[in-house]
């Protein structure tokens, strides 16, 4: 049904169109949940190896870069900065995650770790993909890894705007950030060939 | 609400700004010239939203997502505020063109930002309060000081509030304020020769934390003030 169909004076109505509008976060969130059951501990177990994922390949690429060497400048410290970031990440999702933790896959990222020019390519495909995904998956976590997420996906954030800014490209582009699906995130990642087949 | 929504598509700008209020408001700051940039630059990914599934278990409002949404709103007229009325004070432009665009895309992000909120709250919207920003706004290093300062206290705020809401749909919504707030934080660092990224995780901040910080600017007054000249120095 179209919107306007919605009652607008009730305050559910509004933020259900509105907060839709924002992102959407919602809609990326209630179409998963079409198919994913409501947050579980067991589902949460599975976004966070989704999320660690992530978290693995933004180290993995800094650390080999920052080793690389081909690095300088600013562009040097966003490395090493943002390195020692996605490894406190990496730790932090683990330990909730406990014994279910997936371990880190084999990465192999080429040209994109001697190339100052690559790297910023990947580092922002990264970033942003990184951010896109927790917003996508807030809705689907139970509520007591919320805050868990919601300190790490910050600092992504602030990662893609520092990156973006490095790269002469506008930090903040809207004013509400998208959300992504798992199955976006999944494409975007396997289209950079960052991860070897396991 | 008398039916059950199951599908609302294509939700436009217009349906968030349909009296133009936002964009009469960006004119107002920044010039009719760039207002239709502006407020182009504060929707953009925003425009289209095709087949929203409304999540079943969200039928009630509660009162605390309400009250969390109303000191959010507050914070954004805050925010907004605070950028256009260092516009006003020819602040900005006598800023750096890349300081100008930042100043103008986050004084336009903030007002889109009120625009949304005020939108979800609907009549429960708190009204602006007034705002005296004691002469912070008439200097580039106090503006930009406090800009930095105002953007870390609002990524903790929402780092504290997002996790909180009963409705699934405005968790995810403010998750995506969260990560623009971010983004906002360390451009703001970064023009200011701070690291963009303070530390690996963002801490939040209570609703009580941030409120003793924000009554310790004395930004908000009760009243209108009047300046010495008669002109009121009260924006809003």
């Amino acid at each position: 049904m179209r919107h306007g169909q919605l009652d607008r004076s009730s305050f559910l109505g509004r933020a259900l169109v509105a907060s839709g509008a924002v992102t959407l976060g919602g809609l990326a969130a209630a179409r998963e949940r079409g198919a994913a059951a409501a947050p579980s501990r067991e589902q949460d177990v599975r976004i966070l190896n989704f999320l660690l994922r992530l978290e693995y390949a933004q180290m993995a690429l800094y650390d080999a870069a920052v080793s690389a060497g081909a690095l300088r400048g600013e562009l040097r410290e966003f490395a090493q900065v943002c390195g020692h970031h996605e490894t406190k990440h990496v730790e932090a999702l683990r330990a909730i995650v406990g014994d279910k933790a997936e371990a880190k896959p084999t990465f192999r990222f080429g040209e994109a770790v001697r190339s100052p020019g690559r790297f910023t390519a990947a580092a922002l495909t990264l970033e942003e993909t990184a951010s896109a995904a927790y917003i996508g998956q807030a809705a689907n976590l139970t509520k007591e890894r919320l805050p868990d997420v919601a300190r790490i996906v910050a600092v992504d954030a602030r990662h893609a705007a520092w990156i973006r800014a490095i790269a002469g490209r506008n930090p903040a582009p809207r004013a509400a950030d998208p959300a992504k699906t798992v199955q976006q995130v999944m494409r975007t990642l396997a289209r950079t060939g960052f991860v070897e087949q396991t | 609400m008398s039916s059950k929504p199951d599908i609302v598509d294509a939700l436009t700008l217009e349906d968030i700004d349909r009296d133009g209020a936002l964009l009469e408001g960006i004119a107002n700051v920044y010039g009719s010239s760039r207002a239709e940039f502006l407020r182009g630059a504060a929707f953009a990914g925003t425009a289209v939203l095709a087949g929203l599934a409304l999540p079943s278990e969200a039928s009630a409002s509660p009162k605390q997502d309400v009250g969390i949404l109303q000191f959010d709103l507050v914070f954004e007229y805050l925010q907004s505020t605070f950028y256009t009325q260092a516009v006003r004070d020819r602040t900005v432009a006598r800023m750096k063109p890349e300081k100008q665009r930042w100043a103008q895309v986050l004084g336009a992000h903030e007002l889109a930002h009120v625009a949304i909120l005020k939108g979800v709250l609907g009549k429960k919207a708190t009204k602006k309060p007034f705002f005296n920003f004691h002469g912070v706004t008439e200097s580039e290093s106090a503006f930009t000081r406090t800009a930095v300062a105002m953007e870390d206290l609002t990524v903790a705020l929402l780092a504290g509030q997002a996790p909180r809401f009963s409705n699934v749909a405005l968790t995810s919504a403010v998750f995506s304020l969260l990560t623009t707030e971010a983004r906002h934080a360390a451009w703001a660092r970064r023009l200011s020769g701070t690291r963009p990224v303070a530390a690996a995780f963002d801490e939040p901040k209570t609703l009580k934390e941030v409120g003793r910080v924000v009554q310790s600017t004395r930004f908000i007054a009760a009243r209108p003030r009047t300046g010495r000249r008669g002109k009121p120095r009260y924006t809003g």
